[in-house]
C-alpha cells in the first residue's frame, strides 16, 4: 500500500485548532482531501491534538457523511427523503446501482468513478425523486432517465474543465432593471445555474442595460426555473421553466441594446442560431406568465410572508439590500433601546412559540437563560433540519440569511449571550455557504462583533457544520455535536438553559423562530398575534411535496386548514388520483387522512390527531400510497438514526421495523398489530429524547386511521399496490408488440416479441417498474 | 435538600441525588445494569424505570435527579411491564446461550461444558463431582445413553459432535476405578424415611440424591437384585454387570436399604408404606395394568397421573416418576426424573412449599448466521472427533484431553453474575419475544486476563467510562450508531492493547458475560 501524505493533517490540524470541539471540522476537512477518513490519518490527529482515540473513533463512526474506505471519484447521492421514497427513490437507487455494476454489497462500481450513496434527504422534495452527484442536484428523475444523468454529468464535468470563469455582474450605463432568478438548491437542480450563466451571458454579448441577480426563492418551485424580469418603473414579467436557449430572447425582448452595430449582431446571430437549430423557433411567450396567472396567485394569495418576507426579490446575500429593505433595523433599536425584559416581554405579547417541532413558548426559553447568573452564555440556531420531506430552514437559510442573524442577534442580546454558533448540516452545503458569507459581511459592517452599533452590546457568531445525523436536531445532541462528541442526547433535566454548550447557560431556537423574530420588532407583537390560532401565533413555512400539483416553500397563518394548503395553494393531486391523507411533520408526526383534512394546521389540533407540527414537512400521498410501507418507512429512517444509547430505541424501533418489514413481506402474524402497538407505547413512554419519544408516531397513526391496511397485509394484500412482496406485474391486452418493455427490463423477465403480446416472467420479474414507465400503451398492470 | 417520596415513604436527600440515590437510602431496591456508582448514569438499559408525579412517561431513576415535592412510584404493572419489555429487548440482540446446547438438551441437565473443562484442566475429581450433581449413575449412562446432548452439539455445525458421552463414561470410569471412588458428603440425617418402590434408575437415582440430603431411603422392588431394566433389560456387552453393581454399591454406601422379591400388595400395601414411612415415590417403571390403580393411583394414558412439576399424585406424601409416569424410556430421563422427584420430596419433608426444580432462565442464540460457527471454533481444539478402538471401548487419557478441547464452550462465562440473565428470571422475560437480525456472536480471544464477546454486549458503556478514567491510552469506545453500535477499541486495535490497565474492573462491571475473566476451567 502506497504511503500517505500526511503533511496535509498537519496543516488541517494548524489551521482549525487542536481542541476537542474542532473533531468534526478536521474530519471533514480530511475526508474532503482523501476522498475518506484514512486511520494513518486519524491517528496523526490524535497525535497532534487533545483528541483521544477513542473520542475520534467513536465520533467519526457516529455520523454518516464520514467515510473510512476510499471512495469512486464522485459521489453519488440518491435521496431517500420522504417525497422521493414515494416517488420511487429506492428504484432510482437500485437502477443506479444496476447501471453502474455495483454489487449487492458495495457501493462503488469497479472503475472507481463513482460511490453511490442513500442520504435521508436532500431537502429538495419538489424536485422528488432526487439525487445529487457531487453538487450537481438532479430533479424528476425517472429510471429510463439514469443513463442520461451519468451522461450529462461526465459531459459536464468535461465542459466545465474548459469554461473560463466569465466574471461577475455585467457593469453598464444605464441599468433599464433587473433579471432575477432563484439560485437555491433545488432551483439549481431543475437548471437554474445554467441559465443564469447563459443570461448573464446575453447581457455581457448584447451590452443590455440590464442587471442578472439571484435572488432568495420565490417558493414557486413548481415554475422552477423561474425567471423574473423588472423593468424600473414599470412591469414586471416571469417566465417560467425556462431554459438556457431562451435566455437571449428574453434578454432581447426587453433589454434592447442601443448600438446598433450591435444589434445587427444580435439579429445575425439569432439568425444563425434559428439556421443551427433544427427546431423552429419557439417564441418565449409561450414560458410567459403574469402574476396574475391565476395558478400563481393561488399559491400566493393565501400566505403571510413573515420569516419569507420579500420572498422573491432580494439578493440573499447582498446587505445592502437587506438594509434597504427595514433589515438590522429591529436590532438597531432592540440593542439601543430596550432592556432585555422588554424585548422578551414583546416575544412574549406576539405568542411566538418553537417553530423546531414542539412549540414551546419562545419568551419562556429566552426568560429562562436571562435568569441564569453566569459569565458565559450560548446562543444557538438549530439548522440541522433533518426530516425526510422536509426543506423550510434550508430555503430559509440559503435565501435570507441576515434575516436569521439579525434574529439569533436578537435573542442573544436578550439573553446576555455574546457567543453563538448555527448548527447547520452537511447535506446544505449552500445554505452553510450563505450563512458564512452573510456573517462575514455582518462582521465588516459591525452588525455582528464587538460593540454592535455602538450599544456595547458584542456578539460573535460562527458555523458548526452538522455530519450526517437526524438525531442531532435534538438540542443535547446538537449541543454534544458543536463540542466535537457524538450526537448523544441526554436525559433533561438539567436543560440548556441551565447547563447548556460547555455546561454553560444557553438559547437553542430553531431557524424560523430566529426568522420571525425580526419582523414582529419591527412590526410589532400585536401585528403578528393577529394571525394565527389562540394558540398557535402567526405564521408556519410548510415544504409542500409529495404528490402534489404544486409543491414548494409555502409560509401560511397558523389555522389554515389542510384542505386549503393542499387544494387552494398545491392546486391538488399531481396526477389524477385520489388524495389519501397527508405526512405531516416527517419522522416524529403522522398521517393526517383525508377525511381530517378540514382541521386547522396548529400545534394542539395536529397532536390531538396524532401527528405533530414538527418542523413542517407536509408530504401529500395519494390512493397509490401504501401506509404500511409509510410507517415501514420512517420506521426504517428513525431505527437508522437512533443514536443507540436507549434499549428502547435502539433495539424497540428495530423490532418495530422487523414487524413491519414482515408485513411488508406478506409474512406477518395476526399478533403483529398489537404487538407494534405494545412496543409503540413502550418506546414513547420511556424514550428520554425527541426521536425515540416520537419515533411510533408514524406508526400509530397509521394503525389509527387505515388499520384495514394492515389487515389486509396481513391477508397477504397491499391494496395500494405498492408492496413488492405482495404484488405482480402483468400485460394486459393493450400491448401493442412495441419491445420497449422488453428492452428496458433489467432482469430480463420479458422476452422480446415484435408485433406480439409481451409477457412478463413473474420469477424473474423484480417488480422495479421500467416496463411501466415505458410503455407508451399503458399496457403494464400491477396487482 | 429535596426532600420527596418514593412508593409512599418520604425521604430527604442532598441536592444533585438522583431517585435511584433517595430509593437507596430508603432500601428499596430498584434494579440496574447499566448503573455503576462513581461513573456517571449513561441511563441506556432503561431497566430502573420508575415513575414521577403519574406522569406516563417513565423515566431512568440512576439519572433523574431528585426534586423537592416528588412523587415517585417504584413498582407497579406499568412499570414491571416496561423492565420486561426492555429485558426482552436486550435479549432480543444477545447473541449468547446462557446454558450450552447440551446441557439443555441433556434430560438431567448436566453441566457438561463444566465437566469437559473440568476433564481438559485434568481436574477429574472435579469433573466426577459436576456429573454427579445431576447423574448418579454416570457409568452406567456413559455406556447406553441414546445422546441427546451429541444432537444438539454446536461442533456439529462445523464438523462433528463433541464425543461428551463418552467423556462422561471416561470420568465416571476413572472414578470407579480409583481407590476412593467420590462419594459425596451427606446431610446431617433429618429422621426421616422414605420408600422407593422400584430399584430401577429413576429409583436409584431418587435414592441417590434423597441420602444426600439426610432422608433414609428404602427401595423395594420385586426382583432379586436392584438395577430394574438396567439389569434385566439391557444387554451385557453394553453395559457390564459389574459397572451396574459398582455405581449401586456406591449409593448403598450412601446408607441406601434394597429390599428385594418385594411385591407391593397385600403382604405390604400402599397405605401400610404411607403409614410406615414419611413419603414414598413409586418408580416401578411402565406399570403393568391395574398396578396402579391397586396403589390407590390415579391413572391417564401416559401411566400414573402425578403434577408435572413436583411429581405429586393424587395420594398426599405419595410421588411418582420415570418410566411410570411417562411414555419416555430414557434412561437418562428417568435417572433425570428420579433426582427431580427427590427434590420434590425434599421440600415436601422439610415442609417447604412444594415446587419442584427452580425455573432457569436460558436464552439460546437459534440458529446460527453464515460464519458465526467459525467464530465459536476461534478458541476449540481442531481435532477430529475421536472414536476409541475396538468398538464400546473407553477413551485413554490422551484421547480424552484431545477431546475435551474440541468443546467450543457455547455456555456462558457469567452464567451467575450475569444481571441480564437474573433479571430476566425475575421479571419472566421471554427470550424468544422478538424475532430478527441481532448481533453475531464474536470472541476476542487476544488478552491474557479476559475474553470479549460483542455479541452479549448491551451497549451500557460502563467500560468505556473505566478505561477512560483509568487512563487508559487507547481504551475503547462506541462505534456506528443505532441498532449497529458496538463496543471497540480505536483504530480496530486488540482488545489487549485497549485494556492494559483496566481489564479486571472492567470484566466485574460488565453487567453481562460480554466481558469475562479468562479462566482454565
Amino acid at each position: 500500500m502506497v504511503e500517505l501524505d500526511l503533511t496535509f493533517v498537519t496543516q488541517t490540524v494548524e489551521r482549525i485548532g487542536n481542541g476537542p470541539e474542532n473533531t468534526l471540522a478536521i474530519l471533514q476537512a480530511i475526508q474532503e482531501h482523501f476522498g475518506y477518513l484514512p486511520t494513518e490519518a486519524l491517528e496523526r490527529v490524535c497525535s497532534l491534538t487533545e483528541i483521544t482515540p477513542a473520542s475520534i473513533a467513536g465520533v467519526s463512526t457516529f455520523y454518516s457523511q464520514f467515510r473510512h474506505r476510499p471512495a469512486g471519484r464522485h459521489m453519488i447521492k440518491i435521496c431517500i427523503g420522504t417525497a422521493c421514497h414515494v416517488k420511487g427513490g429506492q428504484q432510482i437507487y437500485d437502477t443506479f446501482q444496476r447501471n453502474l455494476g455495483i454489487p449487492d454489497s458495495e457501493d462503488t462500481d469497479p472503475q472507481e468513478l463513482f460511490t453511490i450513496e442513500k442520504v435521508a434527504c436532500l431537502g429538495c422534495c419538489m424536485l422528488a425523486p432526487a439525487i445529487q452527484i457531487d453538487d450537481i442536484t438532479y430533479g424528476h428523475l425517472t429510471l429510463d432517465k439514469v443513463p442520461i444523468v451519468l451522461r450529462d454529468f461526465l459531459e459536464q464535468q468535461k465542459a466545465q474543465a474548459q469554461q473560463a470563469d466569465d466574471g461577475a455582474y455585467i457593469k453598464s450605463n444605464g441599468i433599464l432593471g433587473e433579471i432575477r432568478i432563484c439560485l437555491d438548491s433545488s432551483c439549481v437542480a431543475v437548471g437554474s445555474t445554467k441559465v443564469y450563466d447563459a443570461l448573464k451571458k446575453a447581457v455581457k454579448e448584447t451590452g443590455a442595460g440590464a442587471v442578472v441577480k439571484s435572488v432568495g426563492c420565490s417558493g414557486m418551485s413548481f415554475l422552477a426555473p423561474l425567471v423574473e424580469v423588472v423593468i424600473a418603473d414599470g412591469p414586471s414579467f416571469r417566465y417560467a421553466q425556462v431554459t438556457p436557449d431562451n435566455a437571449r430572447a428574453i434578454v432581447l425582448r426587453h433589454f434592447n441594446p442601443k448600438q446598433i452595430t450591435r444589434k445587427i449582431r444580435n439579429t445575425i446571430s439569432t439568425m444563425l442560431d434559428k439556421i443551427l437549430t433544427d427546431k423552429a423557433w419557439e417564441p418565449v411567450t409561450r414560458y410567459s406568465i403574469d402574476v396574475r396567472d391565476q395558478r400563481v396567485a393561488d399559491f400566493l394569495d393565501k400566505q403571510k410572508h413573515i420569516a419569507t418576507e420579500h420572498c422573491g426579490v432580494i439578493d440573499p446575500v447582498d446587505l445592502d439590500e437587506y438594509v434597504r429593505n427595514d433589515g438590522f433595523k429591529a436590532l438597531k433599536k432592540s440593542v439601543n433601546e430596550l432592556s432585555p425584559e422588554q424585548i422578551i416581554a414583546e416575544i412574549g405579547l406576539a405568542g411566538l412559540r418553537g417553530r423546531g417541532g414542539a412549540g414551546f413558548p419562545t419568551h419562556l426559553k429566552w426568560s429562562a437563560v436571562l435568569n441564569r447568573k453566569s459569565a458565559k452564555k450560548y446562543v444557538v440556531c438549530n439548522g440541522d433540519e433533518g426530516d425526510p420531506g422536509a426543506f423550510m430552514d434550508r430555503m430559509l437559510m440559503e435565501s435570507y440569511p441576515y434575516r436569521i442573524i439579525e434574529g439569533a442577534a436578537i435573542a442573544a442580546y436578550s439573553v446576555g449571550a455574546d457567543q453563538g454558533y448555527f448548527y447547520i448540516r452537511a447535506e446544505y452545503p449552500l445554505a452553510i455557504k450563505r450563512m458564512s458569507e452573510a456573517i462575514n459581511n455582518c462582521l465588516k459592517r459591525g452588525f455582528l462583533g464587538d460593540n454592535i452599533m455602538g450599544s456595547g452590546f458584542s456578539l460573535q457568531l460562527e458555523i458548526s457544520a452538522g455530519a450526517g445525523a437526524f438525531v442531532c436536531g435534538e438540542e443535547t445532541a446538537l449541543m454534544a455535536s458543536i463540542e466535537g462528541r457524538r450526537g448523544m442526547p441526554r436525559l433533561r433535566p438539567p436543560y440548556p438553559a441551565v447547563s447548556g454548550l460547555w455546561d454553560q447557560p444557553t438559547l437553542i431556537n430553531n431557524v424560523e423562530t430566529f426568522a420571525a423574530v425580526p419582523w414582529i420588532m419591527r412590526n410589532g407583537a400585536d401585528a403578528f398575534a393577529q394571525l394565527g390560532t389562540s394558540n398557535s401565533k402567526g405564521t408556519k413555512v410548510f415544504a409542500l411535496a409529495g404528490k402534489i400539483a404544486r409543491g414548494g416553500l409555502i409560509e401560511v397563518p397558523m389555522g389554515i386548514s389542510i384542505k386549503e394548503v393542499i387544494e387552494d395553494i398545491g392546486g391538488g393531486i399531481d396526477g389524477g388520483l385520489r388524495f389519501k391523507a397527508v405526512q405531516v411533520g416527517g419522522p416524529s408526526g403522522g398521517c393526517v387522512p383525508a377525511k381530517l383534512s378540514h382541521i386547522s394546521v396548529d400545534y394542539e389540533t395536529l397532536k390531538d390527531v396524532g401527528a405533530m407540527m414538527g418542523s413542517g414537512g407536509l408530504v401529500v400521498l395519494d390512493e397509490s400510497d401504501c401506509m404500511v410501507d409509510i410507517a415501514r418507512y420512517f420506521l426504517e429512517f428513525t431505527q437508522n438514526q437512533s443514536c443507540g444509547k436507549c434499549t428502547f430505541c435502539r433495539i424497540g424501533t428495530r423490532r418495530m421495523l422487523d414487524i413491519l418489514e414482515r408485513l411488508c413481506a406478506g409474512e406477518g402474524k395476526k399478533t403483529d398489530i398489537d404487538e407494534l402497538e405494545h412496543l409503540a407505547q413502550m418506546i414513547r413512554n420511556t424514550s428520554i429524547c425527541g426521536l425515540g419519544g416520537t419515533a411510533p408516531n408514524p406508526v400509530l397513526s397509521t394503525i389509527k386511521y387505515f388499520r384495514d391496511e394492515y389487515e389486509a397485509h396481513l391477508d397477504r394484500r397491499c391494496p395500494a399496490g405498492r408492496c413488492r412482496a405482495l404484488i405482480t406485474y402483468s400485460v394486459t391486452d393493450d400491448c401493442i408488440g412495441c419491445t420497449l418493455c422488453a428492452q428496458h427490463c433489467p432482469a430480463d423477465a420479458i422476452e422480446m416479441k415484435p408485433y406480439e403480446k409481451h409477457e412478463i416472467d413473474p420469477d424473474k420479474c423484480i417488480r422495479c417498474g421500467s416496463c411501466k414507465s415505458v410503455c407508451p400503451a399503458e399496457a403494464i398492470k400491477i396487482e | 435538600m429535596s426532600k420527596l417520596t418514593i412508593d409512599n415513604h418520604q425521604v430527604e436527600v442532598d441536592d444533585g441525588a438522583t431517585i435511584l440515590d433517595a430509593a437507596e437510602k430508603l432500601g428499596i431496591e430498584i434494579p440496574t445494569m447499566c448503573f455503576l456508582r462513581g461513573y456517571k448514569a449513561s441511563t441506556s438499559c432503561m431497566l430502573c424505570v420508575v415513575k414521577i408525579n403519574g406522569s406516563d412517561k417513565l423515566l431512568p431513576a440512576c439519572g433523574t435527579i431528585a426534586q423537592d415535592g416528588m412523587t415517585v412510584e417504584s413498582e407497579s404493572d406499568q412499570i414491571r411491564q416496561a423492565r420486561k419489555a426492555a429485558l426482552e429487548l436486550l435479549l432480543s440482540d444477545h447473541a449468547g446461550d446462557c446454558i450450552g446446547p447440551c446441557q439443555v438438551a441433556c434430560s438431567a441437565h448436566m453441566n457438561i461444558p463444566l465437566m469437559i473443562r473440568q476433564i481438559a484442566a485434568g481436574k477429574l475429581r472435579d469433573a466426577i463431582v459436576t456429573v454427579k450433581k445431576d447423574i448418579a449413575l454416570p457409568a452406567v449412562l456413559g455406556r447406553i445413553c441414546p445422546k441427546p446432548c451429541e444432537q444438539v452439539c454446536r461442533r456439529a455445525t462445523f464438523d462433528k459432535a463433541v464425543s461428551i458421552c463418552l467423556l462422561k463414561r471416561y470420568v465416571a470410569d476413572v472414578d470407579l476405578q480409583s481407590d476412593n471412588p467420590y462419594l459425596p458428603a451427606c446431610k446431617q440425617s433429618q429422621n426421616k424415611r422414605v420408600a422407593i418402590i422400584g430399584a430401577g434408575p429413576t429409583g436409584l437415582a431418587a435414592a441417590y440424591y434423597l441420602q444426600i440430603d439426610g432422608y433414609s431411603c428404602k427401595i423395594f422392588d420385586d426382583h432379586e437384585n436392584p438395577g430394574g431394566m438396567l439389569r434385566y433389560g439391557v444387554l451385557q456387552e453394553k453395559l457390564p454387570i459389574d459397572i451396574l453393581d459398582a455405581e449401586i454399591n456406591l449409593i448403598e454406601k450412601l446408607g441406601m436399604i434394597f429390599k428385594g422379591q418385594t411385591q407391593i400388595g397385600a403382604a405390604l400395601s400402599m397405605k401400610d408404606l404411607q403409614k410406615d414411612f414419611d413419603a414414598v415415590l413409586v418408580a416401578i417403571g411402565q406399570p403393568k395394568p391395574g398396578d396402579a390403580e391397586s396403589m390407590g393411583l390415579k391413572t391417564t394414558s401416559n401411566g400414573i397421573e402425578i403434577n408435572r412439576k413436583t411429581y405429586e399424585t393424587n395420594l398426599p406424601g405419595v410421588f411418582a416418576a420415570g418410566a411410570a409416569v411417562r411414555k419416555s424410556k430414557l434412561a437418562v430421563r428417568a435417572v433425570a426424573d428420579g433426582k427431580e422427584a427427590a427434590a420434590a420430596i425434599g421440600q415436601f419433608l422439610s415442609g417447604q412449599p412444594v415446587t419442584g426444580s427452580p425455573y432457569v432462565f436460558n436464552n439460546r442464540i437459534g440458529k446460527l448466521v453464515d460464519g458465526e460457527i467459525e467464530r465459536f471454533m476461534a478458541d476449540a481444539g481442531k481435532s477430529e472427533r475421536l472414536t476409541p478402538s475396538p468398538e464400546g471401548s473407553g477413551f485413554t487419557d490422551d484421547q480424552a484431553n484431545d477431546e475435551a478441547a474440541r468443546c467450543m464452550h457455547c455456555d456462558c462465562r457469567k452464567p451467575i453474575s450475569c444481571k441480564l440473565r437474573q433479571y430476566a428470571r425475575q421479571y419472566g422475560a421471554k427470550p424468544n419475544r422478538y424475532k430478527g437480525p441481532r448481533r453475531l456472536f464474536v470472541q476476542h480471544l487476544q488478552h491474557p486476563g479476559l475474553i470479549y464477546e460483542s455479541g452479549k454486549c448491551i451497549s451500557c458503556g460502563l467500560c468505556i467510562q473505566i478505561a477512560s478514567q483509568a487512563g487508559e491510552s487507547l481504551g475503547l469506545t462506541f462505534v456506528g450508531r443505532g441498532f449497529d453500535v458496538r463496543v471497540t477499541v480505536p483504530f480496530d486495535h486488540s482488545i489487549a492493547e485497549g485494556l492494559k490497565l483496566a481489564a479486571n474492573q472492567c470484566v466485574e462491571a460488565c453487567p453481562t458475560g460480554a466481558l469475562s475473566f479468562r479462566k482454565k476451567t
